[in-house]
């Protein structure tokens, strides 16, 4: 019993002994490891706002702030730098934004960043010394348009939060948020919308919107929601020449009638076309079937096919497209059912159908599916009776 | 049997016991530090300062610490050497803190320094002890040095991380991977091989009896501590003498 009483006392004086002087070394250690991880997270905000003196973290929760926000600091000259997280492609961007008193941005940089294209890293730069207005005009890169609309969105976001860390108002609204809203002012008989697909060519709108309650139709031109109910009556506040435009655009989706054509009659077209309609202006739809990463992939591809549908003029210019059904890669190749990518479609034609930007991570896809877009071109001179 | 110098018990960690090229203890900092020249010095220096303090304190305390309990001592000794350091570096040193990460923190678990602990500094004075440690520290820190000046130098084409001309253009990036630290560690042990002409320290010299689980496993008879002890697989301390090899 002695035996292990000494051993048990040793061992335990010992292991006090080193806690003492642990916490001896502790005490002088500390203060100085503080201060140098403060100096080198301070390093991080002294990059986006160089003339910046003593930050102060802010407890973000305690106000309204755009869901990208996720931490602010003040700094004794009344600015702000704003730690975003925002999504490009599919990876997670942080960026972090500098916004001085006045509103104007003093940089933005990109401090991690899952993206491939790499453009975020000096996408920042553009936007020093810009105000807020001056900022949205920042173009975007070619190439890389989704991960740098995400950056202008959290820079956008960054202004805002300052604004209101500041004690003024802003509009914080999500892009979802503001369409449901604008839905909701333009027809406010309507009850949740769902995006119509357009077959025909609808001078100056962008998009059309139905409600599921069969009030009537929201179309989009320009900046302007005009909603048009059941009966043709436009129901929004417009000049004349945009409700004209409105009520044109009503009349021709409303009266839209689609006549399949039958595809056996006609030689060369490509089997990516599964079914063709001709409108009664003398468009076309088309329903395709796109080999992406589900025929052409080697690891767990599904063996399934894109399913398209594109409307295009008789001049081969492609007026809509939608992806139907897809069963891509969860997260990379099923991109291709995101309308950021597919309304990039629009507009296109055989010569600048290449603009498109590919999906990051998903080349077969982005590949299969614009040939068989491609293949709507080819289908429509064969159509016309050109290569008939 | 002759005593030791003081002199000696510093020499012998540098070359005919060097803990990594002759004792081969310490191999996993040895590959995960000595891609570069600084990395390598400063996991040197730091395991020999936590080395000479460990030796010294186990040396001052080794008739206070009751047999039984030795090692769990001997570990809270070093770990407490360690975390110190730890603490040091992260204060006055981030750079180096941050290069060294997790390894700085393993050097807790590093063979050499338990090992000199059990072997040397539980049984030796407080002056001889420091010579141990600083010689094997020492010893420790070249043998890194060694590694890391051919893996930086021909892998990476740079020394302390400055270009160096016409290396540079043919570097063999191989050598500053896993694989490449392997082939170094190997050519190295062979190179001290042949300078010592094989009279470095023998493997029966340091047998199960200064194994620091020695005492663990002590309920089974100890192979070193039989007379016919197994110096080669399958061949006797006797036969050997028979035929004329060790």
């Amino acid at each position: 019993m002695k035996k292990y009483l000494g051993s048990i006392v040793s061992l335990t004086v010992i292991c006090l002994a080193v806690s003492v002087l642990l916490a001896a070394a502790n005490g002088i250690t500390a203060p100085v490891i503080e201060k140098a991880e403060g100096e080198k997270a301070n390093a991080a905000l002294l990059a986006v706002m160089p003339e910046g003196k003593d930050f102060q973290e802010i407890d973000v929760s305690a106000y309204t702030l755009p869901t990208s926000v996720t931490g602010a600091y003040s700094e004794a000259g009344g600015g702000h730098v704003l730690r975003l997280a925002t999504t490009g492609y599919a990876a997670g961007l942080t960026i972090m934004c500098g916004v001085d008193k006045n509103g104007k941005i003093t940089g933005a940089a990109c401090i991690s960043s899952g993206e491939t294209l790499g453009y975020e890293k000096t996408y920042g730069e553009r936007f020093a010394g810009l105000a807020a207005e001056e900022a949205a005009l920042v173009a975007t890169v070619a190439g890389a348009t989704k991960t740098t609309t995400a950056y202008k969105k959290a820079v956008a976001d960054a202004i805002n939060a300052a604004t209101i860390l500041s004690g003024g108002s802003a509009d914080i609204r999500t892009e979802e948020e503001i369409l449901r809203d604008n839905l909701a002012a333009a027809l406010p008989a309507g009850e949740s919308f769902a995006k119509e697909f357009m077959a025909e060519e609808l001078q100056g709108v962008s998009a059309v919107y139905k409600a599921e309650n069969g009030a009537g139709y929201v179309f989009v031109l320009g900046e302007s929601f005009i909603g048009i109910d059941a009966g043709g009556n436009v129901v929004s506040e417009a000049d004349k020449e945009t409700q004209a435009a409105a009520k044109a655009a009503f009349t021709s989706h409303t009266s839209t009638v689609l006549s399949e054509i039958e595809l056996s009659a006609y030689a060369g077209i490509s089997p990516r076309v599964e079914k063709a309609y001709r409108t009664a202006s003398g468009n076309y739809v088309f329903e395709l079937s796109a080999a992406g990463y589900g025929i052409n992939g080697e690891y767990g591809a599904s063996g399934k096919y894109i399913r398209i549908k594109v409307s295009a003029t008789a001049g081969g210019k492609i007026i809509d497209c939608v992806t139907l059904e897809q069963h891509e890669t969860e997260n990379v190749g099923s991109a291709c059912a995101d309308p950021k990518y597919y309304e990039q479609y629009r507009g296109k034609t055989a010569e600048t159908l290449g603009e498109v930007d590919t999906i990051a991570g998903a080349t077969y896809t982005h590949r299969g599916y614009s040939v068989a877009v491609s293949k709507v071109f080819e289908a429509i001179e064969i159509l016309k009776g050109a290569k008939r | 049997m002759k005593k030791e110098t003081n002199l000696s018990v510093f020499l012998r960690g540098l070359l005919i016991e060097n803990p990594v090229f002759v004792l081969v203890l310490g191999t996993c900092p040895t590959l995960a530090t000595t891609a570069s020249v600084v990395g390598a010095l400063a996991m040197g220096l730091a395991a020999a300062a936590v080395l000479v303090c460990s030796n010294v304190a186990i040396s001052l305390l080794r008739n206070l610490i009751p047999s039984a309990v030795r090692i769990p001592c001997y570990i809270v000794i070093i770990a407490g050497f360690v975390t110190l350091v730890q603490m040091l570096m992260h204060a006055y040193l981030p750079a180096l803190y941050e290069l060294l990460g997790i390894y700085l923190a393993l050097i807790t678990v590093n063979c050499i320094i338990l090992g000199r602990a059990e072997m040397f500094a539980g049984k030796n004075g407080v002056l001889r002890s420091a010579l141990d440690g600083a010689g094997m520290g020492l010893g420790f820190t070249l043998a890194l040095l060694a590694m890391a000046c051919v893996r930086e130098i021909f892998g990476g084409g740079t020394f302390w991380g400055l270009e160096i001309p016409f290396i540079s253009n043919y570097k063999i990036e191989f050598l500053t991977k896993a694989p490449g630290g392997f082939l170094v560690f190997g050519l190295l042990i062979a190179a001290v091989n042949a300078i010592t002409k094989c009279r470095a320290i023998k493997k029966k010299d340091f047998g199960c009896e200064t194994c620091p689980s020695a005492g663990a496993c002590a309920a089974k008879p100890c192979p070193a501590a039989d007379e016919n002890l197994t110096t080669k697989v399958g061949m006797t301390e006797k036969e050997e003498k028979e035929n004329g090899n060790g």
